[in-house]
């Protein structure tokens, strides 16, 4: 992921003529990683594993909108950080690529769903891990079923989803394909066992009853915050995921952060009390790393018009991001320690 | 800075003084009696309400000043956002809507510590070495003068000032420098320059009775934390208590590990309490908040810890009100600095001594 062997990044900006102010990032991308056209040639040889695309796409949604600014706000809060991660003696740089936005027709959703449809497709084709930010929900139910076509019916994937609400209207308004059906939908994906789904964060009573009956009906396995809070949320976050990597060819986490506390994620769309802390989310993103595999990673329903700070677009590239170098440190991609600034390098 | 008359400490706020005149010498820590006192009526905001000294050692000798408050609206030391010029103001108002008094103590932490406010810092806008200067100079003269230094900034490139004043103030001893920060900060120069925000305990260690092994950092996390700022600990031999291990093993211990570092075989130490070690839900005013921090409830048990140890320099940065919601960063900050003086206090008076 880093050919050329050069090391300046991992360190404080050096400074001269050349040098950069992290505040002064020039073109926004996320982490500052290349632009790279949505081709699955040109994704093949940047030899990054994940692909950025951004999803500004709320005509799924059904209460707040504003999530169509979600990955616009992203891409800059993922400019506050470096590729190095001290925790992992990791080094993420050139491990992605930014493919820029998947292009919205605007008051057209089917016509926009498949082009997310073929976006993911694009991408997985070159081997490279998607990493779509939305956008709401509804995008999960495009994503899904390109990978699921993508690795075709002989195989076997699974789906996590985080979330405060179940996702599961069969339709809403005798709409199908709105964020509230997203999990309805994938539930329908012809290579995804109900054993290998798992839903982590559903409280309060945005969850209509024939939600619950279709969870029961299909047997979703999903894991209510009380029953998390009681049972040890670190302890049942583990099943849960264990669940989904269980003899699967392939991963689908898909992230809205109303998974966490209204407090710790106030820019989303819908936001919950009784969620998660932050701390609780960083070792379940640990958790995920180390699982060492992961095909599709979604971040929906962010919206900077409600955030405070930066907190939930920080918080969700935090997620993300740690995700990204918990599998690295898993697969044993830690870098050389002993590197240091070669201008402090004794002569 | 010559005092220009004699100063007596007294705590009498302009509100108790005009025509609707109330004098008690107890009226701080009780419910108001004719008005509302000083209770949400600013006037002259100053820190806790306290009286004014001038930033001058004599003055603060002659007031009898146990603490003196530095407000330090300087931010152009630092590398992210703007904003922190502001703080100290923020925190000067969120101390009108408390009371001195703390009963989880039970003390009167105003009158314990003759607590007095030597107003703002001055500066040089886009000379961040000649600020600096004036920050250690008027440092200096609180210490000279008998008395602790809570001080509030400003970007967290005031240590460098600060530690320099706290290190020549001890000159026949040793000081402990401690960072509890959600970053490293310990960049050898950033772009060239060696004195920003990211330098504290890079700058601290270079002075000459401060050494690695009284140096220690608590609530590292996240990847705003290049690796020359890592090398640092690493190659210093310093301890790091990253945010992971307190959430482990709990803030109380962690707290006490980094003050018996910082304590052993010293005689001074500064305190570098960079407000980003708070979970941004509790602390959305800062410059570069960070999830995956200290919760409200771990910050004011640090600062309950750090009053059984003491410092010399409290200071409080970063600290930034055009981010803040519903006040609660500024709120925050000033129970950060409450507890710690509540906690000191309780602690002196228990081993039988004064301020």
């Amino acid at each position: 992921m880093n050919p050329a062997k050069s090391y300046a990044h991992l360190f404080s900006p050096l400074g001269g003529d050349a040098g950069d102010n992290y505040r002064a990032p020039n073109v926004l991308t996320f982490l500052r990683s290349s632009y790279v056209a949505l081709n699955a040639d040109a994704l093949k040889e940047s030899g990054a594993r994940y692909a950025f695309l951004g999803v500004p796409f709320d005509e799924g949604n059904i209460g707040k909108p504003g999530s169509e600014e979600g990955a616009r706000e992203f891409r800059l809060a993922s400019q506050e950080y470096f590729s190095y991660w001290f925790e992992y003696n990791i080094d993420l740089y050139g491990a992605s690529v930014d493919c820029g936005d998947v292009s919205m027709p605007k008051v057209n959703p089917e016509i926009a769903r498949e082009r997310i449809y073929r976006a993911v497709r694009e991408v997985l084709k070159a081997g490279l891990v998607p990493i779509l930010v939305g956008g709401d929900r509804s995008l999960s139910i495009a994503a899904t079923k390109a990978l699921s076509d993508h690795i075709g019916l002989k195989k076997k994937m699974g789906y996590l989803h985080f979330g405060a609400h179940l996702d599961l209207a069969d339709s809403w308004a005798g709409e199908k394909n709105l964020a509230p059906c997203a999990l309805a939908r994938i539930t329908e994906l012809p290579n995804l066992a109900a054993e290998n789904v798992s839903h982590i964060g559903a409280r309060n009573s945005m969850n209509p009853k024939d939600w619950i009956d279709l969870a029961r009906e299909r047997k979703i396995h999903f894991n209510p915050m009380r029953q998390m809070l009681k049972d040890g949320v670190h302890e049942t976050a583990q099943g849960a995921i264990d669940r989904v990597w269980d003899n699967t060819d392939a991963q689908y986490v898909s992230f809205n952060f109303n998974v966490m506390d209204a407090s710790a994620a106030p820019g989303v769309t819908s936001t919950e009390p009784g969620g998660l802390e932050s701390r609780e989310m960083m070792r379940i993103a640990e958790m995920i790393g180390q699982k060492k595999s992961i095909t599709v990673i979604d971040v929906s329903e962010l919206c900077p018009v409600f955030d405070v700070s930066g907190t939930a677009a920080r918080l969700a590239v935090c997620v993300v991001t740690r995700v990204m170098a918990a599998l690295a440190k898993a697969r044993g991609e830690e870098i050389d320690a002993s590197i240091r600034r070669s201008d402090l390098m004794a002569g | 800075m010559k005092a220009k008359q004699d100063h007596v400490w007294t705590f009498v706020p302009h509100q108790h003084q005009g025509v609707a005149e109330q004098r008690g010498e107890d009226d701080h820590i009780h419910s108001p009696k004719l008005h509302n006192g000083a209770f949400k009526s600013r006037g002259l905001a100053t820190f806790m309400g306290a009286p004014y000294c001038p930033p001058d050692r004599d003055a603060i000798r002659q007031m009898g000043a146990k603490v003196c408050f530095l407000a330090c609206p300087w931010d152009q030391g630092q590398i992210v956002r703007a904003g922190t010029s502001q703080g100290a103001s923020g925190l000067r108002e969120a101390t009108t809507q408390y009371f001195p008094y703390m009963f989880e103590y039970d003390v009167d932490i105003l009158t314990f510590f003759k607590v007095v406010d030597c107003g703002d810092i001055p500066n040089i806008p886009g000379n961040n070495a000649k600020s600096h200067d004036l920050i250690d100079q008027y440092v200096t003269e609180c210490l000279e003068g008998g008395a602790k230094v809570i001080m509030c900034g400003g970007d967290h490139s005031l240590p460098i000032p600060g530690t320099r004043a706290l290190s020549r103030h001890t000159k026949s001893g040793n000081i402990g420098y401690l960072h509890v920060d959600a970053h490293l900060d310990a960049g050898p120069d950033w772009a060239g320059n060696k004195i920003t925000n990211c330098s504290g305990p890079a700058r601290a260690i270079e002075l000459p009775n401060c050494s690695a092994r009284n140096m220690a950092h608590m609530g590292s996390r996240n990847s705003l934390n290049p690796k020359d700022w890592w090398d640092f600990y690493v190659d210093n031999d310093i301890r790091v208590i990253a945010m992971s291990e307190v959430v482990e093993r709990g803030i109380e211990s962690c707290a006490e590990d980094i003050f018996n570092i910082v304590w052993k075989g010293t005689d001074a130490v500064y305190f570098s309490w960079d407000t980003d070690s708070i979970d941004i839900s509790c602390m959305p005013g800062s410059t570069s908040p960070e999830c995956y921090g200290l919760k409200g409830r771990e910050a004011i048990e640090l600062a309950r810890v750090a009053g059984i140890y003491g410092c010399d320099v409290l200071e409080v940065v970063e600290l930034a009100p055009y981010f803040d919601v519903s006040f609660m960063s500024i709120k925050m900050a000033a129970n950060m600095i409450y507890h710690y003086l509540g906690s000191r206090a309780r602690t002196l008076i228990d081993q039988g001594k004064t301020a």
